[in-house]
């Protein structure tokens, strides 16, 4: 009797990872994911009229000028996305803590995505207006590089499995990839290139009804990114979790 | 005229890539909560068998 008492007294592994599953209700999307993929909906929908019913024609590229307003967004976000990376890859390796490492694997894919599509929509900007896919212009490669590095991270962390090793080594990878991330800012500023320079400057490179659009479509795509990375990080936690309980039955 | 292709595409590639993306990962996070219920289930079941032999 004794014996019976002291053996449920005692928590096992499982039954603590079991206990934590619970509290983190698996099941169900945190409250912050609906709230930010609402306003993520709005805020796309307000952009896309904007773009296309408030923004005035540019006199000199016409229609496809307005890629501008998705492809600067999906750039801002695909900076933030590595950067996002770097700082919790450094605090990481200063205090070790398994959410920090998901939080640097949910922002490495969700800034890949982004990055994806800043190639994508500046090839089709280029075609028309350059009359070539693509130029070796000095933005343009340090953004690809950026991309390559991205998916290198991506790479190296599932090739490495989910192992304090493989988040140290993603962690050095990071630091190294965002040195790029200033080159690709101010290339433009350093040396002569194809790439337009900057539009929102004190002398009134873009109209107001222009800068409004833009400023409008940089906080939505800020607001997609911070949902995408609410969702990759449930994402993580979910699979570490089931990663565990495996090893527990095994 | 040619500009407006360019624009067309380059907004339903984004839009799409988007919803792709939302779409593979819902199917990834509940791939993963279908793996997690099978797991639990597991464990739950060896824990009772232990639980039942220091019983007896």
């Amino acid at each position: 009797m004794a014996l019976t008492k002291q053996a449920t007294d005692m928590i096992s592994p499982a039954e603590e990872h079991l206990n934590s599953v619970d509290r983190g209700h698996p099941a169900r999307l945190p409250i912050a994911a609906l709230i930010l993929g609402g306003l993520s909906c709005i805020g796309m929908l307000a952009s896309i009229w904007l773009i296309f019913f408030y923004t005035p024609i540019d006199a000199l590229q016409g229609v496809t000028q307005r890629i501008f307003y998705f492809h600067v967004p999906t750039a801002w976000t695909g900076m933030l996305g590595f950067v996002v990376m770097t700082v919790a890859s450094i605090v990481y390796l200063i205090k070790p803590d398994e959410r920090l490492d998901w939080i640097a694997r949910a922002s490495g894919e969700v800034g890949a995505v982004f990055l994806t599509f800043l190639l994508i929509t500046g090839s089709l900007w280029g075609k028309p207006i350059w009359g070539a896919w693509w130029v070796w212009d000095p933005k343009l490669t340090a953004a690809l590089i950026l991309w390559f590095m991205f998916i290198g991270y991506l790479m190296l962390r599932s090739y490495m499995g989910r192992t304090p090793e493989s988040a140290r080594v993603g962690a050095v990878w990071s630091i190294v990839g965002v040195i790029d991330v200033p080159i690709i800012y101010f290339s433009v500023l350093w040396w002569r290139g194809q790439h337009p320079g900057p539009q929102i400057t004190s002398d009134g490179g873009l109209p107001p009804a222009a800068v409004l659009t833009l400023m409008v479509s940089l906080a939505t795509f800020t607001l997609l990114y911070c949902f995408l990375m609410v969702l990759v990080y449930q994402l993580q936690r979910l699979q570490t979790q089931a990663q565990r309980l495996h090893a527990i039955v095994e | 005229m040619q500009g407006s292709i360019y624009l067309v595409i380059a907004y339903a590639i984004v839009w799409l890539g988007l919803f792709a993306y939302l779409a593979f990962l819902s199917m990834r996070i509940r791939g993963v909560q279908t793996e997690l219920a099978a797991v639990e289930e597991l464990v739950r079941e060896s824990q009772e068998k232990k639980e039942n032999n220091y019983g007896n």
